[in-house]
């Protein structure tokens, strides 16, 4: 249940539009979406944004502090004796 | 007297947790915290109310894990009970009653306004200017298509695995991912573009 830290990739992010379009990865219409990004300027960019957009929200992360984990450990009833 | 120095798998400690060793349920609780407390926090968008959230939902699994039959991962079970308890709060709020309609998808795509991001996602840390820009962008976006997204995109989930945690089908959740991320964007061209 990691989160990914993966970066995403522009062929991720071509791979999720072809599959919103209902068609397969190497169907003719999804290489022809990725033959037109590729000599696309514009649609690079919005690709690319679009790309960002998802890593920013993956990269946006906190950590579990001490007193947030003890707090929970004491409303379950467990303590803090776990290890 | 088990040995938790080895590297026990999670089937194994749910089972001690069935059993009652409450060692075993504070190491799944510490498996899972974080992830828990993160998705909590991309759904309510308010760190009082992840803590909350994860607290309710590891509460319910204290309460519930005799029953966990083991057909699906634990972690499918946190994401639906942080889920809902995410949504039920919304609702009760009903703050997002504002939040833009999605029916349209040309509002959203607008290739034609395309240009470069000067920005960083790993500075994300350093930036608070920036973190408050994508708190004003997710806030406006429908809890349910925030799931989705944060589920698919975020989490890095399966359509079919989102779909089993949020009830939706897979044509659902590929609409609501697609007009998420495209709402999204937009909202963040109109502060990120260089």
């Amino acid at each position: 249940m990691e989160n990914s830290q993966v970066k995403v990739t522009c062929s991720e992010v071509v791979r999720h539009i072809c599959d919103n379009l209902g068609e397969q990865l190497n169907s003719p219409k999804c290489l022809a979406i990725k033959e037109h990004i590729a000599e696309c300027p514009d649609c690079s960019k919005y690709l690319n944004s679009v790309e960002k957009t998802i890593d920013l929200y993956r990269q946006y992360n906190f950590e579990v502090t001490d007193d947030v984990h003890s707090r929970l450990l004491d409303k379950l009833g467990l303590g803090e004796k776990e290890d | 007297m088990i040995n938790f120095s080895s590297n026990l798998s999670e089937t194994e400690l749910i089972e001690l947790a069935k059993s009652g060793d409450r060692k075993a349920l504070s190491l799944l609780v510490r498996m899972h915290e974080k992830t828990v407390f993160n998705f909590a926090f991309k759904i309510c968008r308010d760190r009082d109310r992840a803590e909350n959230t994860m607290q309710e939902t590891f509460m319910s699994l204290v309460k519930s894990i005799g029953q966990f039959s083991g057909n699906s991962k634990l972690s499918t079970w946190l994401y639906t009970v942080v889920s809902n308890h995410c949504l039920m709060m919304a609702r009760s709020n009903r703050k997002y009653s504002e939040t833009s309609s999605y029916d349209d998808d040309e509002v959203y795509i607008d290739e034609k306004s395309v240009v470069d991001w000067d920005v960083s996602p790993e500075k994300i840390t350093e930036n608070n200017e920036l973190k408050r820009i994508l708190d004003e962008a997710i806030q406006k976006l429908d809890p349910e298509y925030r799931i989705v997204f944060t589920l698919r995109d975020v989490e890095g989930l399966s359509t079919e695995e989102t779909g089993k945690i949020t009830g939706l089908s897979v044509p659902a959740v590929k609409s609501r991912l697609h007009r998420a991320r495209a709402f999204l964007r937009r909202e963040l061209n109109g502060k990120l573009a260089s």
